[in-house]
Order: structure tokens, then C-alpha cells, then sequence
């Protein structure tokens, strides 16, 4: 549609724009360039940094770290979730204390974790587990509660036994929330274990873009966080693509 | 609330206007096409009359309506207040009253009332006592310090239909300000208006879609068609007033609402 | 089930039980003390280092109320301004939203990098790090608004400013006070993150040094300040949103502003 495409070529220019002003500031020295070294310095760096195999080697740690914590703290998020949307009294019992765990900074406990793990795969697998398993929980909740109960009451009153109801019923009504969920959950998730790794860790590449940060390496510390925010960016543009390709009977 | 006989009327039935509307039309301009809303539309309200619109859904009344309140400019035709146009919202001369009643909720039943004339700048005293006369003129007096939440839909309803009424202007534009009522409050409360309106005089404006309620309240019912709105029919209701429930089921009654339904079920 | 408890009751017993665990279990030896020192091990070690911890707290407090100003004031004015003009709303939210998936701590060294390791760099950081979410749930909750009354005022002949200062403001408090929760919340854990990873004091600062140094009870000590900073906080917009209840019928008919937790805008980490 006519509006929509122009739309995006709006989002598009003002990206353009931002990369030209930031190229601009760099080069005619308005901005410090060991400061802010150039757009297209940062973007000649990323590329390399790409082809490095110690970045490679990085990404590969993190990305191991975030897909395991994502796969340990899914399912007993998941679980746990469900039960509390399907058991009133154990909802009543579990909620608040989980608002409030909610509501507290998480980030204050990872010290902990490093004082029980000490530094290494298992402690920002944790991490990221501690960081991740609340919104999947909440999440789970939500998505299971979703589901309008008169759609079960209509299943129930054809007589759908209960695989029926969980496969016709719930799973194409929960699909969109699920997904939105798991694509939050994953932010939540990476957020956690970066925040690990540039705390404290031997590898990562969480961890790279401290120690860039401490030795003043400028172009590659911004490239890192361009190439960490593309990442980022791309994954959850992908999924929220899956999403609403699935919503679209949704209000 | 107040019984029938001890309501003081606001002000004796002076202040009454005109409504003229000659060949008005209305053209929506989306991305995709242009939509004729009214076409050619001409009508006229004399002073003091409780005149009915009634129509099928999307034939343009409330755009009609909005036109006639200064809230929307016609694209083509001229639409006359007491013989001056309404670019924009003109409240001392038409009050609106529209189907949700859209009180603040931060201010009390008597603060909603008095914001027509807080916007004017009007001296908190003034506007205190305009306030409580119009609340006493919907029989609400003594629920001025409620807020809304704690009203009921009619009662709300009634607030609105005082602050419409506030700086006592001519003309009142209603639309289906009973459609989100139950049944037997809106009943009610349009026995309500029509002692409002017979202790005041003003001119009624009053668009609906049930014709039953068209019948019961009205002077004189215009009826429109479907889109693109025209004006299809006009009659005059012939019963006597003070209306009764009495004569919803006589013949009289039958036989105009019965006109009504066959003008909109052969435009719809 | 058959439990005869309230669940209150239940909830209580928890934990009361988790916090007399929390003490007897680290001194019977059953967790070692490196990994859970005993409650009263941390109070005691709190109440010691009390001015030490006082005035990092002092420097945090700090850190975190400048920070507000910008993330919460910026981010409301902003979310409000995009919020009410369909135009940029449509143009920017999603790709306000999109940043919202990057992990933003990875900022954080490019701060320190401009404004050194002082408060400046923490401050920076934790006010972009509030902005966008409060933006965010600002402008989403700005369309909230029930337009009806916009068009009351309207039909009531009131000006352009008028409608905004006494109709649009107060409508949207509730949204505002959503707003101010949710970005001070992010900006505690924005500074103390920050104050963590590089930083010269502020509790975050402290507990870092004393987790190099493996002295738990200290550790956990700056981490139970930290919780009370928080809770406090919480405490007191939940307080301020409750005197304002009565604008609350504005937007979602009745229901309470902390009820909800939209998933998308609570705290990282």
C-alpha cells in the first residue's frame, strides 16, 4: 500500500541522515575522531572485525551461552507459567511474590553468581536463566489466560477431549502471545548474559567490548555495538514478522 | 431526584432559535475514494420546536448533527443558527449533547457542569449557581459533589444534558443520547427531556435511530435515507402533550411510526 | 486442591521460612558462607561499614535522581508529543520499539570512553537507558485517552490550549505516573549496572570490590540496599498512583495502573 511504502522510505531516510550527520561530525572534527571515529571508519571496521576468527570465536560463545539459558529457562518458565494459570490457589500464593521479583533490578544478583559459579560458561548460563525464567513465567501465564474461555466452553460443550482442546484450541489461540513472548524472553535473555560478560569473563563478545572500551579502541568498540545491535535488531524484526503473520485474526 | 411539579424552569421559554440547513451536502475524501455522506440536504426547525431525525445506521444524521454544532464544516450548502452560520463550536447558542456523556472524571457532577463557563472565564460564584440551577432543572439537585464513576448511566446522561444547557443557549443538539441506555432508562429519561424542554422552550434538535422514540418525543419527524443522505419524508406528530405511554399502543401512534419504517426500509 | 490455608497465609509462611532458612542454613554449614552468608552475617557487615555504605548510597541516590530528570521528564514529554500526532507516532514507534530488543548495557564502555568513570558516564547511560521505555509506554498510553472527551471540550467552543491543560493533561496522569514507574525503575538498574561494571563509587561500585575481595556478607549487604532503594521507590509511585485514583477512569475503565505489567516494559535485568 501507497502509505506504508512511503513510510519506510521516511524510516529508511532518517536512518541515512543519522549515519550522513554522524559521518560529518567525525570527519570535519566537530567531534573529536579518536572520540568518535567516522560512520563509515566504524562500518570499514566492522566488516573486518567479522572476518577476525577471535570476534568469530566471541559471538560463538555468546550465542552458546544465550541458546542454552534460552533452552533451560523455557520450558520451566513455561511450566510454571502453566500451572499458575491453571491453578487458581497456587496463583494466588505465587503471584505477588512474583510482581516482586519483577519489580527488583536483577542485575544486583549477579555478583552472586559469580561468588557460586566463579567466572565462566556456567555462571552467565545462569545469568541469563535468572534473567530469562520470570517473563517466560509471566508470559506463559498471560498467553494461557488469553484464551477466552468461552472457546473452551464451545470445545467442551462438542465434547473435545482435553489433547483436543490443547492442540485445536489453545495452541492456535496462544501462538501469536507465545511467540511475542519467546521473542521478548530472548531479549531479556541476551541482555542478561552480555551484561554477564562485560562484567566479568573470559571470553564473549560482551566481554571484548569491555576490554575495547578499557583500551580506548574506539572503532572497535563502536563497531562491536553496531554489529551487536544489528544482530540484535535483525532477530527481533524476524520473529515479530513471524508474529504478525500469525496474528491476523487477532483484535 | 425531584418530582415533576416542583422543578423551576431555568428561564421562562424565551430563548428559543431557528435551525435552517439549505442544500448541504457532505463529501469524506479517503485514499481510496470520495464518499458522499449527504446530498442535498434542506430542512427547517422554527423556534421553540422538538424536532426528530431519525434514519438507518450510516445515513449521515450525526454528521448532520455535528455540522449544525460547529464541530465539522460542510462541503457544500449553508447551515444557519439563529441565522448566522457556525463555523465553529458556538455554545451559547447550541448546546450538544452527545451519545457517550463524556464527563471528566477528575471533576465532580457540578465541575463538569460549570467547565463550559470555566473555559469563559466566568467568576467561580456565577458559575456555582448556573451550575446548581441546571442540575436542579435535570433533577439532580444535591448530586453536584459526586463524580461520574459514582453516577449511573442515566444520571450521567442527565449531567451531560446540563451542561448542554448551562449558558442557556437557543438551540440543543441531541445524538442518540439515550442509545446506551437500557431500555427502561431510556424510557425515562426522554419523559425527562420533554419536561426539560416544556419548562424551558428551546429548540430540540434530537437525532435517534429507534423510531418509537421518534414518534414519542418529537414535533415533527424528518426522515433520511440511507447513504448518501437525503430527506426523504417529514411528518408532524399529531398527538397531543403531555405524551403518554398510553399512546404508544394506539393507532395514531401505529400509524406513524409504521410511515416511518416503510420510508427507511425502501431506502436501506 | 484441599489446602485449608489462605493463600496469604501460605504466602507469609513462605517467606518468613525463606528468610529463617536464609540464616540457618549458611551457619550450619549446609551452603557454604562464600555463596550465601547468613542474614545476620550481612546486617552485621552493613551496620559496620554503615557510613561507607551511606555514602555510596549518597552517590547513587545521586546518580539515579539527575538521571530521572532526563530519562523520566524527557520521556514523557516525548512519548506525549509522539503519542498525540498520528504522523511521527506511526514513523518512529516501531523503530523506537526495535531499539528496545538491543541489549543497551553494550553502550555503557562508550560512555566511559567520552565522560570518564565518574557519575557523568553513569548518568548518561541510565538516562538513555529510562528514556525509551518510558517514551514508549507514554506514547502508548496517550492513545489510550478516551477522544470522546477531547470532542466534549471541543463542542464546548474550548481552544486549542484549553483542550490540551484541561483535558488532555489530566487524562492522561495516570498514563504519566505509568511512565515515571517504569523509567525509574529501569534508571536504578541503569546506574547500579553501570556503577558495577566500571566505576569509582556508588553502591554498584562497592559491591563489585568486595566480590573481588569474596567478602560476602558485604556483598550482600550492598545488594539488600540496593533491593530497599527499589522497593522504596516502588512504594512510593504505587502510593502517589493510588491518591490519584480518581483520574484513573480517564483511560482504562477502573483498572489499576500496576495491575498491569505490559511484558515489553519492565526491567532488564
Amino acid at each position: 500500500m501507497a502509505g506504508t511504502l512511503g513510510v519506510k522510505a521516511a524510516r529508511i531516510a532518517i536512518v541515512v541522515t543519522m549515519f550522513a550527520v554522524w559521518e560529518m561530525l567525525s570527519r570535519t572534527g566537530i567531534v573529536n575522531p579518536r572520540l568518535l571515529p567516522s560512520a563509515s571508519d566504524t562500518l570499514a571496521t566492522l566488516w573486518e572485525l567479522l572476518q577476525r576468527a577471535s570476534v568469530r570465536n566471541d559471538l560463538a560463545v555468546t550465542a552458546s551461552e544465550v541458546l542454552t539459558a534460552f533452552v533451560l529457562a523455557v520450558p520451566c518458565g513455561a511450566l510454571i507459567g502453566f500451572a499458575i494459570a491453571e491453578n487458581r490457589y497456587f496463583a494466588e500464593v505465587v503471584k505477588p511474590l512474583l510482581f516482586f521479583a519483577f519489580s527488583i533490578p536483577k542485575s544486583i544478583f549477579l555478583p552472586m553468581f559469580i561468588l557460586v559459579f566463579g567466572v565462566g560458561f556456567s555462571q552467565k548460563v545462569g545469568f541469563g536463566f535468572f534473567s530469562t525464567i520470570f517473563i517466560v513465567i509471566m508470559s506463559t501465564t498471560t498467553a494461557v489466560e488469553s484464551v477466552k474461555v468461552d472457546y473452551l466452553t464451545v470445545a467442551r460443550s462438542y465434547g473435545a477431549t482435553p489433547l483436543q482442546t490443547a492442540f485445536r484450541v489453545y495452541l492456535p489461540s496462544m501462538l501469536p502471545v507465545l511467540l511475542e513472548a519467546l521473542r521478548i524472553s530472548m531479549i531479556f535473555n541476551l541482555t542478561g548474559v552480555i551484561l554477564a560478560e562485560m562484567y566479568a569473563s573470559r571470553d564473549g563478545i560482551g566481554h571484548q567490548i569491555a576490554t575495547w572500551g578499557e583500551n580506548f579502541q574506539m572503532k572497535q568498540l563502536l563497531a562491536g555495538v553496531l554489529m551487536i545491535a544489528v544482530i540484535a535488531m535483525t532477530f527481533n524484526e524476524l520473529v515479530r514478522s513471524v508474529e504478525t503473520r500469525c496474528s491476523h485474526w487477532r483484535t | 431526584m425531584q418530582p415533576l411539579a416542583n422543578i423551576t424552569p431555568l428561564k421562562p421559554a424565551s430563548r428559543a432559535g431557528a435551525i435552517q440547513a439549505s442544500h448541504v451536502g457532505q463529501i469524506f475524501k479517503t485514499s481510496t475514494q470520495d464518499v458522499v455522506a449527504l446530498s442535498d440536504v434542506s430542512l427547517e426547525v422554527k423556534p421553540g420546536r422538538f424536532v426528530v431525525l431519525v434514519g438507518p445506521s450510516g445515513c449521515g444524521k450525526s454528521t448532520l448533527l455535528m455540522m449544525m454544532a460547529g464541530l465539522r464544516q460542510q462541503t457544500s450548502g449553508t447551515i444557519l443558527i439563529n441565522d448566522a452560520p457556525i463555523p465553529q463550536p458556538d455554545p451559547n447558542r447550541v448546546g450538544v449533547v452527545f451519545q457517550e456523556p463524556s464527563l471528566f472524571p477528575w471533576l465532580t457532577a457540578e465541575e463538569n457542569v460549570e467547565f463550559p463557563l470555566a473555559l469563559r472565564g466566568v467568576a467561580k460564584s456565577e458559575r456555582r449557581a448556573k451550575a446548581q440551577d441546571a442540575l436542579k432543572l435535570v433533577g439532580l439537585e444535591g448530586f453536584g459533589r459526586r463524580h461520574p464513576h459514582e453516577l449511573s448511566g442515566g444520571m450521567k446522561q442527565r449531567v451531560s444534558i446540563a451542561r448542554g444547557m448551562v449558558q442557556d443557549p437557543p438551540v440543543l443538539l441531541m445524538d442518540e443520547p439515550f442509545a446506551a441506555l437500557d431500555e427502561q432508562t431510556r424510557m425515562t429519561m426522554g419523559d425527562e427531556l420533554l419536561r426539560i424542554w416544556a419548562a424551558t422552550g428551546k429548540t430540540v434538535m434530537f437525532v435517534t435511530h429507534s423510531l418509537t422514540e421518534a414518534v414519542y418525543l418529537a414535533d415533527e419527524v424528518l426522515v433520511m435515507s440511507a447513504r448518501p443522505g437525503r430527506i426523504v419524508d417529514h411528518l408532524t406528530i399529531s398527538l397531543p402533550r403531555p405524551r403518554t405511554y398510553e399512546m404508544l399502543s394506539g393507532d395514531t401512534f401505529g400509524t406513524l411510526r409504521d410511515r416511518i419504517w416503510r420510508h427507511i426500509r425502501k431506502s436501506a | 486442591m484441599s489446602i485449608s490455608m489462605s493463600p496469604t497465609t501460605l504466602r507469609r509462611l513462605i517467606v518468613i521460612s525463606l528468610v529463617m532458612l536464609w540464616e540457618a542454613l549458611p551457619r550450619a554449614g549446609v551452603i557454604p558462607e562464600l555463596f550465601l552468608p547468613s542474614l545476620s552475617s550481612t546486617i552485621a557487615a552493613g551496620w559496620n561499614e554503615a557510613g561507607e555504605y551511606g555514602h555510596a548510597l549518597a552517590v547513587t541516590l545521586y546518580e539515579v535522581a539527575i538521571s530521572m530528570v532526563f530519562a523520566c521528564g524527557g520521556g514523557i514529554l516525548a512519548g506525549a508529543i509522539v503519542g498525540s500526532l498520528p504522523r511521527p507516532r506511526v514513523l518512529i514507534m516501531p523503530m523506537i520499539s526495535s531499539i528496545y530488543a538491543v541489549p543497551l548495557v553494550i553502550l555503557y564502555p562508550v560512555f566511559t570512553v567520552w565522560l570518564g568513570i565518574g557519575s557523568e558516564s553513569k548518568i548518561a547511560f541510565a538516562a538513555i537507558y529510562g528514556f525509551l521505555p518510558t517514551m514508549l509506554s507514554v506514547a502508548a498510553g496517550i492513545q489510550t485517552i478516551d477522544p470522546q472527551l477531547v470532542l466534549a471540550a471541543r463542542s464546548m467552543g474550548a481552544t486549542l490550549s484549553q483542550r490540551l491543560v484541561r483535558v488532555i493533561i489530566p487524562a492522561a496522569i495516570p498514563t504519566v505516573l505509568s511512565g515515571l514507574r517504569v523509567g525509574g525503575a529501569l534508571v536504578i538498574v541503569g546506574v547500579v549496572v553501570s556503577e558495577m561494571l566500571i566505576s569509582s563509587a556508588g553502591i554498584g561500585y562497592l559491591i563489585s570490590r568486595y566480590r573481588t575481595i569474596l567478602d560476602s556478607p558485604h556483598v550482600f549487604a550492598g545488594v539488600l540496599l540496593v533491593l530497599a532503594m527499589a522497593i522504596a521507590f516502588n512504594a512510593a509511585i504505587k502510593w502517589i498512583e493510588r491518591k490519584a485514583s480518581i483520574w484513573r477512569t480517564g483511560t482504562h475503565a477502573g483498572r489499576s495502573a500496576t495491575d498491569d505489567i505490559p511484558a515489553a516494559m519492565q526491567p532488564a535485568t
